[in-house]
């Protein structure tokens, strides 16, 4: 892989990283204060939605240039997490009490997990 | 069954389904024949953690016991295979689901059964009482 583009490929996996993180922590504490969640939480689930849709795109985009990666295993992941923090956030959205940040706050702990084993595979 | 924590547990055990059905289908896909019994057993926790959010949902009195059975069952699962993966290694070369009591899972595999049992004992208590 160039370089250039493996630089771009460890910045988004942090800032994944990053996101997915506060995301967490945020409806780890939401879920304690006992709130519902918010329109910010809800756009913050938003936003991580799209951050893995983009590397979705990102990944197909570049599949060509990773050796040895099997692509149903990769992208079992990518959708897998793309469609647990769907689901998760649209139940935070329906959820009016303090159980919809604390379902959002399991997703991300799932979804934390399952980047560090996408860079693992891609890597 | 129907409250908010109830719901949150019935969704947490619906992102375990998925996680854990999507891991299986690959392995058996795959790697199948790496571990055989390891990936069949995978695939057997797969359903019946959907069985579990499946039952989790409708909430009646037929599905509130198959719930507490497939808890149950994950729970059994989880403390056996969890034994043999360390006394009969050579037949789980390959991670399972319910290996080493789940660690590959963040224990969530042996922590969960026991929060759906305990919620569902505290439902079925409360459905008694009215």
């Amino acid at each position: 892989m160039p370089t250039k583009l493996g630089r771009v490929f460890t910045v988004f996996t942090i800032v994944l990283y990053a996101v997915t993180g506060i995301l967490t922590v945020w409806s780890i504490v939401e879920t304690i204060r006992n709130r519902p969640a918010g329109k910010a939480l809800l756009a913050g689930a938003a936003f991580l939605l799209l951050l893995l849709i983009v590397q979705l795109i990102l990944s197909i985009a570049t599949f060509g240039s990773a050796h040895d990666v099997d692509p149903l295993l990769y992208f079992g992941y990518v959708i897998t997490a793309i469609l647990v923090i769907a689901l998760a956030g649209f139940w935070a959205f329906a959820e009016l009490s303090r159980w919809g940040p604390g379902v959002l706050a399991a997703a991300g702990l799932t979804v934390i997990v399952m980047i560090e084993r996408l860079d693992q595979i891609w890597q | 069954m129907h409250s908010g924590p109830g719901r949150a547990l019935t969704a947490v055990y619906g992102i375990f389904a998925l996680s854990a059905t999507a891991r299986a289908g690959y392995q058996l896909i795959r790697e199948f024949d790496f571990a055989p019994i390891a990936y069949s057993l995978s695939a057997v926790a797969a359903v019946i953690y959907i069985l579990a959010t499946i039952c989790l949902v409708i909430g009646n009195r037929i599905s509130h016991r198959i719930a507490v059975a497939a808890c149950a069952i994950e729970f059994l699962g989880v403390i056996v295979v969890g034994i043999l993966s360390h006394t009969h290694p050579e037949d789980f070369a390959k991670p399972s689901v319910w290996s080493n009591f789940g660690s590959g899972y963040g224990f969530v595999p042996l922590v969960l059964p026991l929060i759906g049992l305990w919620w569902l004992w505290r439902v079925g208590r409360r459905a008694h009482r009215d």
